[in-house]
């Protein structure tokens, strides 16, 4: 009971800013809201599935997807049934892939997802007829095109995208998926199934992945494969979620807040195309200074804090 | 017959036969040892028999039943677990974490030992002396082992396979390991202890397996196994006498 009240918080915590700035309805901070919701959902779409070893570079093409699977579905079955449509394509096409890369280790494994995501690309621009091609597509818009209305639908999915992941990190899933990470072999010496957990974490890491894109394709009614297929998409998940902290659901959407406010700094501050390569540096910086993440940094912090005496315990053990 | 049987086993890495057409029987309700000189093929055995490394040829039988072939996790489910010797655990999981995952996973209907509920009690059943929440990066050596073995126990196997759960431990640790496998083996699992050191083999076994170059070399009675003259030659080289 106790638990569950705490849940509910930390999700209100996590919804209250970004519902605060579409009620203030100020233009400027309601665009820089929504891309740091989409990027918050799409990271914590990446950190699932790296939860249990998996190391995609290709997570734009489940984005992708998602945003061309609702906007080509929606005029067909309609706004619920399209999205859902949509996510359940990403969802079986991760489930393939999953099943393809299950045997590459780590780099091997890595390129294959980027090579996945380019491959899509092109699939778009070699099917005109049925995808648009390299014109695009004029998704339908969202919320009416009200950008805080859009901004408050989104915060609703980063908040279910919340939910999903702190499934995957409750009792009958962390376990199991970091052992898969760490050593396969004892986890199914544990009795795991390690190559159907492997596929279910692609599966809903591609359906998430899946769900940032369809609300981005949905903001302003018109997407391109440059868009949404690009290395951005690819790298934007990593960069985020390791900057923020890898294996919470806190750390994506941290990461996600704090890459863009470095951003717009750099901008500011060194302004012209300059700003790329400083703020690029900063990221090189803050993973090489704080590999666990700005989460992972505070909870260190804090739990020297709340335990200053446990040494002396490690020394016993040390001594015996 | 019920216990673990293997008839016939291969297993090769290229060229290098590591198992060589084993044919051994571990009868059900003993601890057996399973002995001989580095590379002899014990750990490909175990890897073998608990489904790392299918065998290319030959059937293994546990409780009767086959299981060749069968992935590692299915044979979980039908009732043999494994140690690892040098077990690599994600530090960042708990004592409790790691125990519980063969506890939810390992569909097994064998009970947990007498009295022994969940996993704080199978960590104290298995001597485990650090708060269950302490994370595995933190745990010495010896802990480890324990924590490996009470991982283990948590498939609730009929066969356990102990690969090398005492090598590198001080005499008082050794000693408080061979009494929990003493009573694992009361609780009614079969046991089959893959060790280096003879005193412990003649402490804890009625029964020795020698493998040699990946063949069965002996087997019977320790005392009489580990004079053979045979075994002594595979371990000691020709001509070495006592």
């Amino acid at each position: 009971m106790n638990a569950l009240v705490l849940r509910l918080g930390f999700y209100a915590a996590i919804a209250a800013p970004f519902v605060a700035v579409a009620l203030a309805e100020h233009a400027f901070l309601v665009q820089v809201a929504i891309g740091i919701a989409v990027s918050a959902i799409l990271a914590l779409a990446w950190d699932i599935l790296s939860r249990t070893g998996q190391v995609s570079l290709g997570h734009a093409a489940f984005f992708g997807m998602g945003g061309y699977g609702s906007a080509l579905l929606t005029p067909v079955l309609g706004p619920v049934l399209g999205w859902t449509a949509g996510l359940l394509l990403c969802g079986a096409v991760a489930v393939l892939l999953g099943a393809v890369t299950l045997r590459l280790r780590r780099l091997y494994f890595t390129i294959a997802t980027l090579s996945f995501s380019l491959s899509i690309q092109v699939f778009i621009l070699v099917t005109p007829d049925l995808t648009g091609g390299s014109t695009g597509i004029m998704p339908p818009v969202l919320a009416g095109g009200s950008p805080p209305h859009q901004l408050l639908f989104i915060t609703g999915c980063l908040v279910a995208a919340a939910v999903v992941s702190d499934v995957f990190l409750g009792a009958r899933f962390r376990p199991a998926f970091f052992m898969i990470r760490n050593n396969p072999h004892l986890a199914a010496a544990s009795g795991v199934p390690v190559t159907r957990l492997k596929i279910l974490a692609f599966a809903v890491s591609g359906m998430v992945a899946g769900l940032a894109g369809a609300c981005y394709a949905g903001l302003y009614g018109y997407v391109i494969p440059d868009d949404v297929f690009t290395t951005n998409w690819n790298v934007l998940p990593l960069a985020v979620t390791i900057l923020g902290g890898m294996d919470t659901t806190l750390g994506p959407v941290v990461g996600a807040v704090a890459l863009r406010l470095l951003e717009e700094v750099a901008r500011h501050v060194v302004g012209g195309v300059g700003y790329q390569v400083v703020y690029g540096a900063v990221i090189i910086l803050f993973i090489v200074g704080m590999p666990a993440g700005l989460v992972g940094f505070a909870r260190g912090l804090l739990r020297r804090r709340k335990a200053p005496a446990r040494s002396d315990g490690a020394k016993a053990r040390l001594a015996s | 017959m019920s216990g673990l049987r293997v008839e016939g086993c291969t297993v090769a890495f290229g060229g290098l036969r590591a198992i060589d057409n084993v044919t051994l029987a571990i009868p059900d309700g003993t601890i057996t040892a399973l002995i001989g000189p580095n590379g002899s093929g014990k750990s490909t055995f175990v890897n073998m028999v608990s489904g790392q490394i299918p065998p290319a040829a030959g059937r293994i039988l546990l409780g009767g039943d086959a299981i060749t072939g069968l992935r590692p996790d299915r044979i979980v489910h039908r009732g043999l677990a494994r140690t690892y010797q040098v077990p690599k655990v994600p530090k960042e999981l708990t004592i409790e974490e790691v125990i519980s995952v063969p506890l939810l996973y390992a569909r097994s209907e064998r009970p947990l030992p007498p009295g022994v509920r969940g996993a704080a009690d199978l960590a104290r059943y298995c001597g485990l002396r650090p708060a269950v929440s302490t994370r595995c990066g933190q745990l010495s050596v010896s802990d480890l082992r324990r924590l490996e073995i009470a991982r283990a126990l948590a498939c609730r196997p009929d066969v356990l396979l102990l690969d090398e759960s005492m090598a590198g431990l001080g005499v008082e640790d050794t000693e408080q390991v061979i009494a929990l496998v003493r009573e694992i083996h009361a609780s009614g699992v079969t046991v089959l202890v893959i060790e280096h050191v003879m005193r412990i083999i003649a402490k804890l076994c009625r029964h020795a397996i020698v493998l040699n170059q990946g063949r069965l070399l002996a087997e019977g009675e320790p005392q009489r196994v580990l004079t053979d003259g045979q075994v002594r030659e595979a371990y000691l080289g020709k001509g070495f006498t006592l």
